[in-house]
């Protein structure tokens, strides 16, 4: 069954005021989205009956993208740019589709496959000195794992293996932070969660931070010798 | 004085963070009105969360009604969780709404919706929230005409203060002509007062602050609304009635939420009205006469629908969609327009009389998670006081059907208090649903996951119905009752469920009350009380405290017991349903005699149509 469905791979933003909107709450926008569209989609055969699409790894609800990705499947073969042009047209502009192309429909689900993430924040805020927090960051990383609430439930994270790199330069605002992630089958880094955890380090030599703006600006998959692949 | 129209957005951002739920505050969904040109301004208020007030369908179709005149412009608003509340009250925020941010206050008409009693203390925290005054008689010249309509207006003294103006009935054209008159007084530079005694003569449209209450030997303690001499109102308002209803747009939903709200799926009203006379039903007394939608404009209504929305669900509503002449038609067809693309065809309740093999083939699809049916008292008599016309075997012959048909949860809606209830009928309950659960463990089997739950409300008598002269049930004896139904459910595989004693007595006591009333929602909302339809946030201390602040008592005014032949304190408002019959009615309960549906039989004399120019409008044969 699945092998004569067409996976069609789209890329999408998170972009305005919809930044805070929760995963699950994308994922029924873009479903309907896909609806009103009209694509030939196909629909699952458990009791629910559901729409055969896949998403990427879940965003914090106030972070924005530039790079989020769902796959559909189709059971007929359309023009991507058609397909494209039907779904910029039934899709709410802060989840804007911008490119859309046919990946093998064997490659892994998505949220496994897209394995390394670049995040673009900023801390808004006054008195943020990017020595002080990079010494913060890097002794956070030395801990090994870092543990924290998400909700009532505590969880913990690799530091080793899902931190790849954090740079902090200042802006005009505050601070930025260039941070390089990977997504791991254990678990993945949540930009806030690292930020968190070095104020609390820094203390009162971290500055006043007002507010932390994330945006993620590139997902990628990584395969065994490091080389990364991009999605489309 | 008004506010200034202007987008403040940005003083919510900053907050969205802070708060659970942000989305419940975005706008820009799919399918709401942006553009907001005016330069006549309405803004319709559901006074609970997003999530509660967004599905409402009767503000989707006002809001389409009013965006679809030319000059109007129509947004909502929703009151925020507490935690935005709060961080709005700290840093001066005031209520905004969703489409423009701009402040309820610069609006010419702020609308409500009353859907329950429980909604008072909502209405005004929104207000005060909005910052504009909560009474009527405190409002400026400039200030927005504050209006209300819903289902709950039919007892509205207790918040009558509030009100500058009250539309009964339907709002499709009724809301219309309050705003046209509203725009047309505020362009000559009426004074406020004259414009509210020009709202008067709009047809269904109750200004309260034009009427007096006046207690007398004819009435009960709570007394009656006169309209004062030389203002002109009318002594009863009449409601308005759309008798063309298959000429209204059968879709009236075109906003689609980002978040799962409670019913989150597009809704096609496929009638509206119901005429099985349920004696206790406020709604089927108000709501007459019986409307329906042929079934050719349902079905492709609903196929429109879901394209131009997205929605893999469509919910067939009304009162009693297993009713519609054509339910088995529009059901089928619907279903074989849909095949193949996940798409699940539903009815919120079904008639135990009207689910037969036809009907339990074609719900739902091939995705049969639950049914439910309201069989409303366990015992025969019972059901004959109440009216409900239907018997066990009815309820055991829609049980089987749904098993065999796949279906393997049930969920029955019963009520306690019901006037002349005993114990006996009160332990008929738990029987009838072990009886439903028997059923379906032969024919599904013992292990395959049969699942009968019980859900008992406290019925609350509400105005206008053959019961609004009864007094409620005890509060204690509520509770005494309720431990008796659950003492006698045997079967430990049926889930009972109750509702909260004192949820019902605060919503009893408020359906019964005058316009003094609004000394006690007030009172109760300065103590803090706040969405009390929610069983986390309602406080039953406060507002026995409130009652006792301005001198009642909660259980003595809900538990009152009015004369038949006492002037009621709503008898001013008219649905259509003339007193006599609903007299009749109550003398026809006390003597456990039915009284069969005018849509099925002949004209019972309730005087909807005579007196609202109507008529039933059924398309094919009612079985």
């Amino acid at each position: 069954m699945m092998d004569s469905l067409h996976r069609l791979r789209v890329e999408y933003g998170k972009d305005d005021r919809l930044a805070y909107l929760g995963h699950l709450e994308v994922i029924g926008t873009v479903q309907r989205s896909v609806r009103r569209a009209g694509l030939p989609f196909s629909i699952g055969n458990g009791f629910a009956r559901r729409m055969r699409i896949q998403f990427s790894q879940a965003l914090p609800v106030g972070a924005s993208s530039a790079c989020e990705y769902y796959d559909v499947y189709l059971e007929d073969r359309i023009d991507p740019d058609e397909a494209l042009e039907l779904l910029a047209a039934a899709t709410p502009p802060g989840l804007a589709p911008v490119r859309a192309a046919y990946v093998d429909p064997h490659q892994d689900a998505l949220e496994a496959w897209l394995t390394r993430a670049t995040w673009d924040c900023v801390l808004v805020g006054q008195g943020l000195a990017p020595v002080a927090w990079t010494r913060a960051t890097a002794a956070v990383r030395a801990k090994g794992s870092l543990r924290y609430l998400r909700g009532d439930k505590e969880k913990t994270v690799q530091l080793a293996s899902t931190l790849v790199s954090a740079d902090f330069s200042p802006s005009e605002e505050g601070l930025r932070l260039a941070l390089e992630t990977r997504n791991t089958p254990e678990g993945s880094l949540r930009p806030g969660v690292l930020v968190e955890a070095a104020r609390e380090l820094l203390g009162a030599e971290a500055g006043i931070m007002d507010t932390l703006r994330v945006r993620r600006v590139w997902q990628s998959h990584e395969e065994t010798d490091g080389s990364l692949v991009e999605p489309l | 004085m008004r506010a200034k129209r202007e987008d403040l957005f940005p003083l919510i951002e900053p907050l969205l963070s802070k708060v659970e739920r942000p989305s419940r505050y975005l706008d820009h969904e799919w399918g709401a009105c942006e553009e907001q040109d005016g330069p006549f301004h309405v803004c319709l208020v559901y006074a609970d969360v997003y999530e509660v007030g967004q599905p409402n369908l009767g503000l989707a179709i006002l809001y389409k009604c009013i965006n679809a005149v030319e000059g109007m412009s129509c947004e909502r608003a929703y009151l925020p969780w507490t935690d935005m509340i709060s961080l709005m009250r700290e840093r001066g925020v005031p209520l905004l709404s969703l489409e423009c941010a701009a402040p309820l206050a610069s609006f010419d008409v702020v609308g409500f919706t009353l859907a329950h009693e429980l909604v008072a203390t909502n209405v005004l925290e929104t207000l005060d929230l909005a910052g504009i005054p909560l009474t009527s008689a405190e409002r400026a010249e400039d200030d927005p005409l504050v209006v209300a309509g819903g289902p709950s207006v039919w007892n509205c003294e207790p918040l009558a203060p509030v009100f500058d103006a009250v539309l009964l009935g339907d709002g499709e054209e009724g809301l219309v002509d309050i705003c046209a008159a509203i725009r047309d007084c505020r362009d000559v530079g009426m004074p406020r007062q004259e414009i509210l005694l020009r709202l008067a003569q709009v047809p269904g449209v109750y200004v309260p602050s034009l009427y007096d209450v006046v207690v007398d030997e004819t009435t009960t303690r709570w007394g009656k609304a006169v309209p004062r001499e030389g203002t002109g109102a009318p002594a009863v308002v009449r409601k308005r009635c759309m008798g063309d209803f298959a000429g209204t747009d059968p879709l009236a939903q075109d906003i689609v939420p980002y978040l799962g709200i409670v019913q989150d799926r597009l809704a096609v009203e496929v009638l509206r009205g119901c005429a099985r006379g349920c004696r206790f039903c406020q709604a089927g007394m108000t709501y007459r006469p019986v409307r329906e939608r042929p079934a050719e404009q349902v079905v492709t209504a609903a196929e429109e629908g879901l394209a131009r929305t997205g929605y893999d669900e469509v919910s067939l509503t009304s009162l009693s969609t297993t009713d519609h002449s054509q339910c088995a038609q529009i059901l089928h067809e619907l279903n074989a327009a849909t095949a193949g693309k996940g798409v699940r065809v539903s009815i919120p309740s079904q008639r135990l009389d009207s689910f037969g093999v036809e009907m339990a083939g074609e719900v739902a699809g091939a995705k049969r998670s639950g049914l439910t049916f309201a069989p409303e008292a366990g015992t025969q008599r019972l059901r004959d006081v109440i009216n409900k016309n239907v018997s066990e075997q009815d309820l055991e012959t829609a049980a089987t059907n749904a098993f065999e048909h796949g279906w393997r949860r049930m969920k029955l809606y019963y009520m306690m208090g019901l006037p002349t209830e005993t114990d006996e009928d009160v332990v008929a309950i738990p029987a009838s649903a072990e009886r439903v659960m028997q059923l379906g463990r032969r024919i599904v089997g013992p292990h395959k996951g049969v699942a009968v739950s019980i859900s008992v409300a406290v019925f609350v008598p509400k105005a206008h119905t053959p019961f609004q002269w009864c007094g409620q049930l005890w509060p204690e004896e509520v509770e005494r009752r309720q431990r008796i139904l659950v003492g006698s459910n045997h079967d430990r595989a049926i889930r009972v469920t109750y509702h909260d004693a004192g949820t019902s007595l605060v919503e009893g006591a408020v359906s019964k009350l005058g316009r003094r009333g609004f000394d006690l929602v007030y009172r109760a909302w300065e103590l803090g009380c706040l969405f009390d339809a929610w069983t986390s946030e309602f406080r039953l201390d406060l507002w026995r405290q409130a009652a006792a602040d301005v001198g009642l008592d909660l259980a003595d005014v809900a538990c009152e017991q009015f004369e038949l032949d006492a002037v009621l304190p709503w008898d001013h408002t008219s649905p259509g349903v003339s007193k006599g019959f609903l007299q009749r009615e109550w003398r026809r309960a006390m003597q456990g005699v039915t009284t069969p549906d005018c849509t099925r039989d002949s004209c019972q004399g309730c005087g909807v149509c005579p007196s609202l120019g109507v008529d039933n409008v059924v398309w094919g044969e009612r079985s």
